[in-house]
């Protein structure tokens, strides 16, 4: 299926592999990337080393922007999709622009997940999903010696530890829930919690958070079920759900994430959806998966591409592998019900 | 203190307060205690369609030209500022309305169009201008007013060079613009937090006052002439000219002269041969088309020896050309346009400070060599607006440069006498028993026709004498180097100077060994010292807005070897970088 021009929405993992594919497997096509930050694409687990100033910005860049203009992909970043409209097969912009497609790949990821109990505070909390929420933090811990992390997602863990290498006083409020979206059994979660305590952070063994309450630019009073205390910011890290809101009145399925079948198409004709923004069919389990992590959203985006052009892949889930939180041994599928 | 140096342009369709927001730009950025220089392109068309383009190079040291790339891009209309995109530099920061009227396909779309590097701001500036001040015509304010949140300039900076521009037309008027820019402002503030940057903060240790005015190259002619004791200006409106008129019109009566607009640029010419023959210093001011029509009274001034001043505003050519667009395609014209063999004086500033002092020594220059003296600008150099220390002409500099004729002569006057330099002392008419017969006829001593073949002979060549001799009051030319035998020099006149010097310096600081020599007298010319110059240089570059190469047609002569032809003609100033990649091409491989 030769198609003229495909835009890809997202600029991530799942996209810029998707992009990649495109050129290479159908050079003939345009394609086109629309971002909504205005940097190129990145490795936001290194977020933590380069708050921690390990790492300079320049390092987290995957690669040379000059790399899409000789590649025939024409990146647009800064500009944010806020519409798409399926029967005229148009994108609709923020500025009032409108982007023809004949294929469509959307991979806009995920943002940052406010368990519904937090949303009150999510004003006074912080969360680290893209490069600008890290200027934010530089800017913010080079005033402040004392951060509460709340939750206990993939990034906290580096985060908490690069905090503590800066000399920060880092309290880390975990429950049982605390892990999302990685399930813990009690016995491991408390290895890791101890292992945690041994790194140089303080682990805060409550179980509700009851206020938060800004007393300063720079102080923000923590109420819990067991004391209260002052810190000077508050992270929130509870994993990432679909970014997905702006296709709400579009008429795809849209559930917890994109609907999508096993090839990564929606019900939609060359539209298709990859990455964490996609809830996709697994044949085998007859249930509906999100992928979470970097590599899964790049072999999603490749397939989302092969598919898109003619191919048939599945989306397959991939192996068990091993996730370290503090060197303790966590085994993942890298998959997670939602 | 960080270096800066930013090219920013407004672009818009006119109508859309484009110049107006360049103008306030550039205010605001002087006020900062930066150094500006900023230059507009607007269509010939009077309104409604058409770009209009204003660029300002801003920075912490003297800017001498404009760069070809733009840092920062305020795009009043996408559609035209679509054009603009290849000359972002690779970083730049694009100002645009993200709430068009009507939706926008992808093919008409400024965002559509920038490299991935460009960080765009887009914010809703006719929305916001229309909430805060009840009307969009205020968004070019609103523009500005994003930027300067962005970019770190403080707000009273604009408010106040705001508040100058519209006071005049009253409070309700001041405050809509106020409230448009303070809109943007705010916007720019909330919005753009994640892309602010503090760049163009005001210098520190800058203290307000008048040291330093923003002036156009015209405007700068206009005070020269003013404070040179212009009495007469006549005129024809013709761009880029006419600003210079329209500035004398509303300051010339001030200072006791008067300005009339006469019905062409022949009988503007013949008005001014009047004024001088009268007594009174008077001047016009043209561009090419209108300068061809004075040709053959320019040479009666010749023949006649009445001096004159006559501002050639050049532009595109030939005939009506290219009203809008800059050229240095003039020169010819200048100071070989005409019947006969009719020396004249032309000189050719190259900055706005120098079009201030060749405007009043032109006086000087008319009076003493009783004739005509051409100041050559062209569009780039009109229009470009510079901020500068007040320029003061001194009373050496404006006094009366004629020689009277000695009393002792009374009855006996030979308006014409020969003499060792060529200067005949002129009366004034209605000086008793000093009769002064105006000819264009060949004449005499006495003033009376004469076409005999030695008498002709001696007059041209008594005219040519006294021309050739006013080298000594024309300034010599200005070298640029670090002196000694030199791998290339440039040699450049005019607006285009300004960028042989900046591509000059930059060579040097590369290491190269390279130096500029600058002509502002152009005819005569200082043919030793530009020899002299020439010699010691392996080749001689000469850049020049023209087709032709008219500067090198003209000096190209003392050279032992044919020099390098640098000639545009694009309609657009010549960017340093054009002229540093030439010199990089000339320089021997491996000399530094």
């Amino acid at each position: 299926m030769a198609k003229d021009h495909v835009v890809i929405i997202g600029n991530g993992p799942a996209a810029n592999e998707a992009a990649i594919a495109l050129r290479e497997r159908a050079p003939e096509l345009r394609v086109t990337i629309v971002g909504r930050e205005h940097v190129r694409q990145y490795k936001p687990h290194f977020l933590p080393a380069l708050i921690a100033g390990k790492i300079t910005e320049h390092d987290l860049f995957v690669r040379p922007i000059e790399s899409y203009s000789q590649a025939g992909i024409k990146l647009r970043l800064g500009q944010e999709v806020v519409d798409v409209d399926f029967d005229t097969r148009r994108v609709i912009l923020a500025h009032k622009e409108v982007l023809r497609f004949d294929g469509l790949i959307i991979a806009t990821g995920g943002k940052p997940r406010i368990p519904e109990p937090f949303l009150v505070f999510q004003d006074v909390m912080m969360t680290l999903k893209t490069l600008a929420d890290a200027r934010v933090w530089i800017e913010k811990l080079a005033r402040v010696d004392s951060v509460l992390i709340v939750g206990g997602d993939l990034t906290s863990v580096a985060f908490a530890k690069a905090l503590v290498s800066m000399g920060k006083t880092v309290k880390l409020m975990v429950d049982e829930h605390g892990f999302w979206p990685l399930h813990l059994g009690d016995e491991t979660r408390q290895e890791v919690a101890q292992r945690l305590a041994s790194s140089g952070m303080e682990l805060v063994a409550c179980r509700k958070l009851k206020g938060l309450a800004r007393v300063s630019a720079d102080e923000i009073r923590v109420e819990t079920d067991c004391g209260r205390y002052t810190v000077g910011a508050v992270g929130a890290f509870f994993g990432l759900v679909p970014d997905v809101k702006f296709l709400a009145r579009s008429g795809l399925y849209i559930e917890r994430g994109i609907i999508v079948d096993e090839s990564l198409m929606t019900h939609y004709d060359g539209v298709y959806a990859a990455g964490d923004c996609a809830q996709v069919y697994h044949p085998a389990l007859r249930d509906y998966w999100v992928s979470i992590g970097y590599r899964n959203a790049e072999n999603l985006g490749r397939i989302a591409a092969l598919n898109l052009i003619g191919g048939k892949v599945c989306a397959e889930t991939p192996p068990e592998s091993i996730f370290h939180v503090e060197g303790v041994k966590v085994p993942t599928s890298w998959w997670a019900e939602i | 203190m960080a270096r800066v140096d930013l090219t920013i342009e407004v672009c818009g369709m006119a109508g859309d307060g484009t110049i107006a927001a360049g103008g306030l730009l550039n205010e605001a950025m002087s006020a900062g205690g930066f150094s500006v220089l900023g230059f507009d392109s607007y269509p010939a068309e009077i309104r409604g369609f058409g770009r209009c383009v204003t660029r300002s190079r801003i920075g912490t040291e003297r800017i001498f030209a404009l760069e070809d790339k733009t840092n920062v891009l305020i795009s009043l209309d996408d559609v035209q500022s679509r054009s603009r995109v290849p000359y972002l530099a690779r970083d730049a920061a694009v100002f645009f309305d993200s709430n068009p009227p009507v939706y926008v396909e992808e093919e008409m779309s400024l965002a559509a169009r920038v490299e991935p590097e460009t960080t765009l701001f887009g914010f809703p500036m006719a929305d916001l201008a229309a909430a805060a001040a009840g009307t969009t015509r205020g968004r070019n304010l609103t523009a500005l007013g994003g930027f300067a949140a962005t970019f770190g300039v403080p707000r009273d900076l604009f408010v106040e060079v705001i508040t100058k521009k519209f006071k005049a037309k009253g409070n309700k008027v001041l405050d809509a613009n106020i409230k448009s820019f303070d809109a943007g402002y705010a916007y720019g503030l909330e919005h753009f937090r994640d892309r602010l940057r503090d760049t163009l903060k005001p210098l520190p240790g800058i203290k307000k006052g008048p040291e330093k005015v923003m002036l156009s190259g015209n405007l700068a002619i206009g005070r020269g002439a003013i404070d040179a004791g212009l009495k007469l200006y006549f005129g024809y409106p013709i761009t880029p000219a006419t600003p210079i008129m329209e500035y004398l019109a509303a300051k010339l009566p001030e200072r006791g002269g008067r300005v009339v607009q006469m019905e062409d640029e022949i009988s503007s010419i013949g008005a001014v041969l009047g004024g001088f023959y009268a007594g009174a210093r008077s001047m016009t001011a043209t561009s090419g088309p209108g300068f061809a029509l004075m040709t053959e009274l320019i040479t009666h001034g010749v023949m006649a020896e009445i001096p004159a001043v006559i501002l050639n505003a050049q532009r595109g050519g030939p005939s009506t050309g290219l009203p809008t667009k800059t050229e240095q395609s003039d020169l010819h014209a200048a100071v070989f346009g005409g019947p006969g063999d009719s020396p004249r004086i032309v000189i050719a500033p190259s900055d706005v400070e120098e079009c201030y002092r060749y405007t009043v020594l032109s006086f000087q220059l008319a009076e003493k060599y009783q004739t005509p003296v051409i100041v050559l600008t062209d569009f780039y150099l009109d229009n470009r607006v510079e901020n500068l220390p007040i320029p003061q002409a001194t009373e050496r500099e404006i006094a009366d440069a004629n020689e009277y004729p000695d009393e002792s002569v009374q009855g006996a006057y030979k308006r014409y006498l020969m003499t060792d330099s060529g200067i005949s002392p002129r009366s004034i008419p209605g000086m008793e028993g000093f009769t002064f017969s105006a000819t264009g006829l060949e004449h005499v001593e006495k003033g009376t026709p004469n076409y005999t073949e030695e008498n002709h002979m001696n007059m041209t060549e008594k005219r040519h004498r006294k021309i050739a001799g006013a080298l000594e009051d024309l300034p010599a030319p200005v070298e640029y180097s670090r002196g000694g035998p030199l791998d290339v020099g440039v040699i450049g006149w005019g607006s285009t100077f300004g960028a042989i010097l900046e591509a000059v310096n930059i060579a040097n600081e590369r290491g190269l060994n390279v130096g500029a020599l600058k002509i502002t007298s152009i005819f005569p010319f200082h043919g030793g010292v530009i020899r002299a110059f020439m010699n010691r240089c392996s080749e001689v570059l000469i850049p020049e807005l023209n087709y032709e190469g008219q500067l090198a047609n003209l000096i190209d002569h003392l050279h032992r070897k044919d020099v390098v032809r640098l000639s545009r003609a694009t309609g657009s100033p010549i960017p340093p970088s054009l002229i540093l990649k030439e010199i990089e091409t000339l320089v021997p491989a491996g000399a530094s």
